[in-house]
């Protein structure tokens, strides 16, 4: 296998309405199967969000991680994404959040921590147009002199790597810290939570509509690496909804590690 | 039983278990590290069951990298990191 470059590829956006977080992370799933498997070319995905969610990492603890009280007070749904990493709180318009579904050719003999900033690199351009000074902090976060602003992770799946990220456009903080149990420890990984209401690194910044900000974020990416408009397949879709209906709504699944 | 580790470099590695007739037992790994094939956690814990509460950290760690799959990805975890989180579940009072 040869390495490969972004451009060496014909990639594709997907960018819909909003849907469920099962079906989020049946997506993530089934896309970076069929990029793996070659049926799909290269693909960026930008995510949006039909209810409020709790995303846990592969590998985290459920009731170490969630005050399911809590969540299910605020009508908030808990789901558990293939990918490891940390607890994402999400409502809808609080977040960016996008995949790259890649072929593994383009991070070949790359180190995780060199993978992680590469696959990141457009966004970081696209925060300097927006007048963001951003970078990389290994293992996986995107910072700023305005706090944390995104958690990335990757998964690798036969020939193909999946590398999502949710970034901080405007979060309540006060209701993430009700449903997560984050240990103090941690918070200053969270942006600084303990002296602001809201956590909103994007917002703050740029001054800008989330739209706004995602616009620009595609517009950087097609520019630096090239993106054509695609939608998900129809025999995609339906996988997608079996494995969401399935797997990433059982108890087995969200369970999984206690 | 509850420890936590916060690896330098790396990501919060966490054990829970009890301790039964002086063996481990009901022991679960979690965390926000990165693990693949995601199978070798299930391996991981397996390995950890049933070993010698007495058991020194180097004999723990050597228990998990014999577990490990030869194809095992680690990113911010490590055999090491798991054996100071089970010590210090065994030897700590639980932290918050």
């Amino acid at each position: 296998m040869m390495r490969t470059d972004w451009r060496d590829h014909d990639w594709q956006l997907i960018h819909t309405i909003p849907q469920s977080p099962s079906l989020h992370m049946a997506l993530d799933d089934v896309l970076t199967y069929e990029v793996g498997a070659g049926r799909r070319k290269p693909t960026l995905r930008i995510w949006e969000w039909a209810a409020p969610a709790v995303v846990i990492g592969r590998f985290q603890s459920l009731r170490n991680e969630v005050d399911a009280e809590a969540a299910q007070r605020h009508g908030i749904q808990v789901v558990r994404r293939v990918s490891g990493g940390g607890a994402m709180f999400i409502e809808p318009g609080n977040t960016i959040t996008y995949s790259i579904y890649a072929p593994q050719s383009l991070v070949k003999d790359l180190s995780f921590q060199e993978a992680y900033a590469f696959f990141d690199a457009w966004v970081l351009e696209a925060l300097a147009e927006l007048g963001i000074k951003a970078w990389y902090q290994p293992l996986n976060d995107i910072t700023s002199e305005g706090g944390k602003i995104a958690g990335a992770a990757q998964v690798h799946r036969g020939g193909a790597v999946l590398h999502h990220v949710t970034m901080a456009y405007d979060i309540d903080a006060t209701k993430m810290l009700d449903v997560l149990r984050i240990g103090r420890e941690k918070l200053s990984d969270k942006g600084t939570v303990s002296a602001a209401k809201r956590v909103d690194p994007l917002r703050s910044q740029t001054g800008l509509p989330r739209e706004a900000v995602i616009e620009r974020m595609i517009a950087t990416f097609r520019r630096l690496h090239g993106l054509s408009d695609d939608v998900v397949r129809a025999d995609e879709q339906a996988r997608a909804e079996e494995l969401a209906l399935g797997k990433f709504s059982s108890a087995a699944w969200l369970n999984d590690v206690a | 039983m509850h420890g936590e580790y916060k690896m330098p470099g790396g990501k919060l590695v966490v054990i829970d278990l009890d301790v039964r007739d002086g063996r481990l037992a009901n022991v679960q790994l979690s965390g926000d590290f990165f693990l693949e094939p995601d199978s070798a956690l299930h391996a991981i814990n397996a390995a950890l069951e049933g070993q010698p509460e007495q058991a020194s950290e180097t004999a723990l760690a050597d228990a998990v990298l014999d577990a490990l799959p030869p194809d095992v990805m680690m990113y911010g975890l490590s055999p090491q990191a798991i054996a100071v989180a089970v010590s210090r579940a065994l030897h700590r009072e639980a932290e918050a």
